[in-house]
């Protein structure tokens, strides 16, 4: 299946930086993909890329497999940029209706699955009010509904769940997977790395405009980063305790006395370790190898350093 | 091209359905009916001044001066001789509020032609050259009866005289006086700074509105910015155009409810004028032409702006440029034919207001007429190709407002 996104050396560089560099992306068609990085690590100026909104200096963005832009496929993208905004005098109808148009659809039809998808929110006895007569929530609501009126393909969401209040962010989470349901590519960007897990199928993560990993959410849990291992003993770990300290096999060490966390070094095989310490005749409670949390497998990527912020892009 | 007619439409209907436009569509006609009415009224109102003509001569003059002043229907004029404590006394009625004011007429007044008036206003314009017209009068009669002239030939020969105007237009009359004239070229003026600013400004809000809220992210995305742009000034020029033709209506109502008053009322600077369908296309062309090389500006000022504030700052020189083809009407009015007034109606920037005032104030020849409208469409293109730029790079920028050299770059770059 093409993939409905590929990004091939995409460079954009701003006066001073370069935001962008040389990434290289695709997001298979179906499914949740997640754009992770700290903040300015260049999501941002990624997504406008593929939206047309701004051209990369280098590279080219592929979409549904041609090398048209975003503008000639607008009918088939849906997009909801980082900072909110409607047209705070207009009613929420007519905007709808309006974005609608702009995305190809005709009048009337826009109309009738406005009122659909504003029932479905239940914002219908709000339809013939103005925008800024509504709650934020609800203001945050009705953009959503204007990103997917036209039933697009693709939808690509800009820090989607930034600012929303749980119950919305509950709303929203349920709508993004009802459209992967009904078998949209949802494209979205978050620094939340709890929310990506739960809800990613795929992602890719960005660092100071860098592609450091990509790929199925399970694959890049498999690989790029070490893996933990908990270990809990009965009695007294006597020699066992020295293993802990080869440095072959064991990274960093958290130890307890009767329990300790482990991090393997790289390479480092979790059954040898188990071999060894059964070797020791080391009396163990409990040996599990614990998946790292895609928290731990961000922090490793983007390193300490990358907690200062880049500049805004 | 059916998201155009879409942008269009959203400008339109939004703005055509906001209260707004209601509001200024009744108060505009409203404020120029007063501005017309309110000075004539006040002119007629008031009760007459309350005078006294103190007489210090023996020749009856103060009776002819007091019976000339009340003859006037400004003053109610009251004779009394002069004589010890009179003028004090007179104060006090004046400070008392029981009289306005006196005239101290000596007989040294037909020589000198000083006279004293004390009154508890003398900054009334009208009332002093009122006074001073009926005094001048008076002693001239006086003077002429002691040089031994008979007064009745002294009135033949001062028979003022009429001047009839009528202008002249491409070499036949048109009928419209110089007080027609005057009066439509002052309106014509008048009404196109207000309607190009008053929507200009209404294109560069819409244009903010759209940045600031990120819309316009998701409208580029879609629609491309020329075009986004086009159907938005397109827009919002349909809905000047409507206010303009309520104007009209409006005005034109009011005008036919004048006859109530009487026309005199008005006094003898501003007379309805006939809009002869040549002088309507006229102000039509340059009124749209003015409208789109204005609101061109102002979207490329919506675009390189992030707040309202900003944007204020930003419209400055646009803003100027309008005030000062504003202001170049009363040397239009004065000189039509002068080089600068040709030049200003030359100017894409200032035309659009010059050309209609001179227009309407005197006859141009139809090559003049040509060449600006000629140079005002060149105006228009050359404005709009680089207001586009600066809006296409503009409204998707974000953070501090570019410089000139900046938005040089912007437009040079493909």
């Amino acid at each position: 299946m093409t993939p409905v996104l590929v990004l091939e050396r995409v460079t954009k560089r701003f006066a001073g930086h370069t935001a962008v560099d040389a990434l290289s992306l695709t997001v298979p068609a179906g499914g949740i993909f997640g754009l992770l990085g700290p903040n300015g690590a260049g999501k941002t100026t990624t997504i406008r890329m593929i939206l047309h909104i701004v051209l990369p200096d280098e590279g080219v963005v592929r979409l549904f497999g041609e090398a048209g832009s975003a503008r000639d496929y607008s009918a088939r993208i849906g997009y909801l940029p980082e900072e909110r905004g409607l047209y705070r005098k207009m009613r929420v109808l007519d905007v709808l209706v309006f974005l609608a148009e702009m995305k190809g659809v005709e009048r009337r039809a826009a109309r009738a699955s406005a009122e659909e998808w504003l029932e479905r929110f239940g914002l219908a006895d709000w339809r013939l009010r103005r925008v800024d007569e509504l709650s934020k929530g609800m203001q945050q609501k009705v953009q959503f509904i204007s990103t997917v009126l036209h039933k697009p393909s693709l939808v690509v969401l800009d820090e989607p769940f930034a600012g929303l209040d749980p119950v919305n962010a509950q709303v929203l989470k349920d709508a993004v997977l009802a459209l992967r349901e009904g078998g949209a590519t949802v494209l979205f960007s978050t620094h939340i790395m709890e929310q990506a897990e739960k809800l990613c199928d795929a992602l890719g993560i960005i660092v100071r405009g860098r592609l450091v990993a990509s790929g199925a959410l399970a694959d890049i849990k498999r690989t790029s980063s070490r893996q933990h291992v908990i270990i809990g003993f009965a009695g007294d770990p006597g020699r066992a305790a020295v293993l802990f300290s080869d440095r072959a096999l064991v990274a960093a060490v958290d130890d307890y006395g009767r329990y300790a966390e482990l991090e393997l070094a790289p390479g480092a095989d979790p059954q040898r370790l188990l071999a060894e310490l059964v070797g020791q005749g080391a009396p163990l409670s409990r040996f599990e190898i614990v998946e790292p949390s895609l928290h731990k497998i961000f922090l490793d990527l983007v390193g300490p350093e990358a907690a200062g912020e880049a500049p805004r892009a | 091209m059916r998201k155009v007619v879409a942008v269009v439409r959203r400008e339109f209907v939004e703005r055509v359905r906001s209260r707004w436009f209601w509001i200024s569509s009744a108060i505009v006609p409203t404020l120029f009916g007063a501005l017309l009415f309110l000075p004539a009224m006040l002119a007629t109102g008031g009760a007459a001044k309350r005078l006294v003509v103190v007489d210090a001569t023996d020749s009856g003059l103060g009776g002819s001066l007091a019976e000339a002043l009340g003859g006037s229907g400004v003053f109610v004029a009251t004779r009394i001789p002069a004589g010890a404590g009179v003028v004090d006394s007179l104060v006090r009625e004046v400070g008392a509020k029981r009289l306005d004011g006196f005239v101290v007429l000596s007989e040294d007044a037909i020589a000198s032609g000083d006279v004293q008036y004390r009154a508890s206003n003398v900054s009334s314009l009208r009332d002093i050259s009122e006074l001073e017209r009926v005094l001048s009068q008076v002693i001239t009669v006086a003077r002429l009866k002691r040089a031994g002239i008979d007064p009745a030939i002294m009135a033949r020969a001062e028979q003022s005289i009429h001047l009839e105007t009528e202008k002249i237009s491409r070499s036949r009359t048109t009928g419209e006086n110089a007080a027609q004239s005057f009066s439509l070229a002052y309106f014509m003026g008048i009404i196109l700074y207000t309607v190009i600013l008053m929507y200009g400004v209404n294109v560069k809000s819409s244009v903010l509105e759209e940045k600031t809220t990120r819309i316009v992210e998701v409208l580029v995305s879609s629609i491309r910015p020329f075009p986004l742009l086009l159907g938005k000034v397109v827009g919002v020029g349909a809905v000047s155009l409507l206010q303009l033709v309520l104007w009209v209506v409006l005005g034109r109502a009011l005008l036919a409810s004048r006859g109530l008053h009487g026309p005199e009322l008005l006094g003898g600077v501003f007379e309805v004028p006939q809009i002869s369908v040549a002088t309507g296309t006229v102000f039509l062309a340059y009124f749209l032409g003015g409208f789109f090389i204005y609101s061109a500006m102002f979207a490329a000022v919506g675009a390189i702006s992030s707040s309202e504030q900003e944007a204020q700052q930003a419209q400055q020189p646009i803003v100027l440029m309008l005030v000062a083809s504003f202001l170049s009407m009363f040397v239009l009015l004065n000189d039509p034919g002068s080089k600068l007034s040709v030049a200003l109606s030359l100017v894409p920037f200032t035309s659009p207001i010059a050309m209609p005032v001179r227009w309407a104030a005197g006859d141009l020849p139809p090559g003049e007429v040509a060449a600006s409208l000629a140079l005002l469409v060149a105006g228009i293109v050359g404005v709009t190709w680089v207001a586009a730029r600066i809006y296409r790079v503009g409204i998707l920028m974000t953070g501090k407002r570019p410089g000139v050299r900046e938005l040089w770059r912007w437009v040079r770059a493909g």
